[in-house]
């Protein structure tokens, strides 16, 4: 196998990994306000690239309108799943509210395609396909294009939670009763975490969507993303980056080189691999919070 | 005049439980009132019913009326009873662990819009508690018992409150600490003005300090009335403060006796 192949999908790999990374964002987002993983992540990004296929071709909006329209629709989708499906889970053991994102994850696998078509849909972001050339390299534009663009969401995310309000939104993590005592509005610093996820899960949608087209396969996102998000330790945004780019370039570099063995397949093996090896060796991931114990 | 005003107030948890029966307390302004009990007599309850804190543990106010400033804020969300200016300083201390000591201070703020201010206020408290200024950088888990006391009195303080709920603030330390502590408490009353509503077992320290004191038992309040005449009852010299004679080792299984009143 030669160094120029490796590269190469090594380059692309890190690439798609910063696109999975993106779904992870959201994923870590929640779970750093609320405490519960989010296993609806995957299916709000579908729901993102649908809404955005939907006005741009249903209503006949120019691109950049129908995105920014569905960015901001899927903020308030995002209050709305708080206030309306998780407020109500508040002093229930956390397990519940676990199984409500799973059953929220379910419900939109089935309803947006019944809704919209299961057929796949073409969703045209105005990136061009000719590939890119980094000296000997070949880089897909798109995913080039893709990996910066998520690489950017999420420092900006990572510069929130550094912001005064991101201070309000980890100490509501740390302690959602001392939180309610010193006067923070745990509710909707919940809300907004999710609004902000569902954002981030959008931008995902339809990075991912202008590559493979939308239908159902999309919220498929979510292993890579759980993979990741484990990997990284679950709440913290610097790790979902590094581990996206771990994951990313694990994946690429199995397909080069199993696929021709084993016959194909190997790519969706590796977030499972991963996933099962962070929970046996390292279960707070490479960048978890440590549980702090005073002796 | 009175700042906050309990009246009747009962609790249920769950719906079925009921662990305050019926209790009336009177905070004045700039007043430093004790509430002394022991374990499970309702105490916490009580000063979580005032600062809204309930919810969480699926207990709710079920009858009575509390009134802060002329205004009854039954309804109201814990985090608008902060913004009127009541603040909790829960039982354990629960400062955010995982942020630094600036940053929970800086938790504590959402209420002030001006930065300046806020700079000012935790300034301020950096002032009033040196020992924490010290280590404001590392993660706030790390620090000792007292600290995080200090810690956590200090993170009310930035609410500027005009009350303040203090759930046994002497829990766990050490004596030496203790006596800094209760110093500190009254320091904010006296100098501050802000009043405070105690709930303490060191019915020692609280009655050393306190102006008032309450009672609870079984979640009644069983005695009231200025902080030395209670300290003088009998009763409570036996039952909370170790006697006012030596033990009369013949006599030992009067020893754990507890009176009894209403029940």
């Amino acid at each position: 196998m030669d160094f120029f192949l490796l590269g190469e999908l090594a380059i692309n790999g890190a690439l798609v990994g910063l696109m999975y990374a993106l779904v992870a964002a959201g994923i870590t987002l929640i779970y750093k306000t609320s405490g519960l993983a989010n296993l609806a992540q995957g299916a709000i990004a579908m729901m993102g690239a649908y809404l955005t296929w939907a006005v741009a071709s249903g209503l006949g909006a120019p691109m950049a309108a129908a995105i920014v329209l569905a960015l901001v629709m899927m903020f308030v989708v995002g209050l709305l799943i708080e206030r309306l499906a998780l407020r109500r889970m508040a002093g229930q053991p956390v397990i519940m509210a676990i199984m409500l994102t799973l059953g929220l994850e379910i419900m939109l696998r089935g309803l947006l395609p019944g809704v919209f078509g299961s057929a796949v849909k073409r969703l045209d972001v105005g990136i061009p396909q000719a590939p890119v050339f980094a000296g000997e390299f070949l880089i897909n534009r798109a995913t080039l294009y893709g990996g910066i663009i998520s690489a950017v969401v999420i420092i900006i995310s990572m510069l929130i939670f550094n912001s005064r309000f991101g201070v309000f939104m980890r100490a509501v993590s740390d302690d959602q009763t001392a939180s309610w005592s010193v006067g923070i509005r745990v509710e909707r610093a919940i809300a907004v975490a999710w609004g902000l996820a569902a954002v981030t899960a959008t931008v995902a949608g339809i990075l991912w969507g202008s590559n493979q087209g939308v239908d159902w396969s999309l919220s498929l996102l979510l292993i890579k993303a759980l993979a990741i998000a484990i990997l990284g330790g679950l709440d913290s945004i610097p790790g979902v980056l590094v581990a996206g780019l771990i994951v990313g370039v694990a994946e690429s570099l199995a397909t080069g080189i199993f696929d021709p063995i084993v016959g194909g397949g190997t790519r969706d093996v590796v977030a499972s691999v991963i996933i099962l090896l962070t929970l046996l060796i390292k279960p707070h991931g490479l960048f978890g919070r440590e549980h702090i114990e005073r002796v | 005049m009175t700042l906050l005003a309990l009246n009747n107030v009962e609790v249920v948890y769950d719906r079925v439980f009921l662990a305050v029966k019926g209790v009336s307390i009177d905070v004045p302004e700039g007043g430093l009132v004790a509430l002394l009990g022991a374990n499970g007599a309702g105490k916490s309850t009580t000063l979580k019913a005032v600062s809204g804190l309930l919810k969480p543990e699926r207990g709710m106010v079920s009858r009575g009326d509390i009134q802060f400033g002329g205004q009854s804020i039954g309804a109201i969300e814990p985090a608008e009873r902060v913004r009127r200016g009541i603040v909790h300083v829960l039982e354990g201390r629960r400062v955010f662990e995982h942020l630094t000591p600036t940053e929970n201070l800086l938790a504590a703020t959402s209420m002030h819009r001006d930065r300046a201010k806020v700079a000012r206020l935790i300034e301020r408290t950096f002032d009033w508690f040196p020992s924490l200024a010290a280590r404001k950088a590392s993660k706030a888990g790390y620090l000792s018992g007292g600290e995080q006391q200090m810690l956590a009195i200090g993170r009310a303080l930035m609410t500027e409150p005009k009350l303040i709920l203090l759930d046994e603030p002497s829990l766990g330390l050490s004596p030496r600490l203790v006596e800094e502590i209760f110093g500190i408490i009254k320091r904010i009353n006296h100098e501050a003005g802000v009043a405070v509503l105690l709930v303490e077992q060191n019915a020692i320290a609280a009655l050393s300090i306190a102006k008032t004191a309450y009672l609870l038992e079984n979640g009644r309040i069983v005695m009231s009335g200025p902080a030395d005449v209670v300290a003088d009852n009998p009763d409570v010299k036996n039952a909370y403060l170790g006697g006012d004679h030596a033990v009369d080792y013949l006599a030992v299984k009067h020893y754990r006796m507890r009176k009894r009143w209403l029940s």
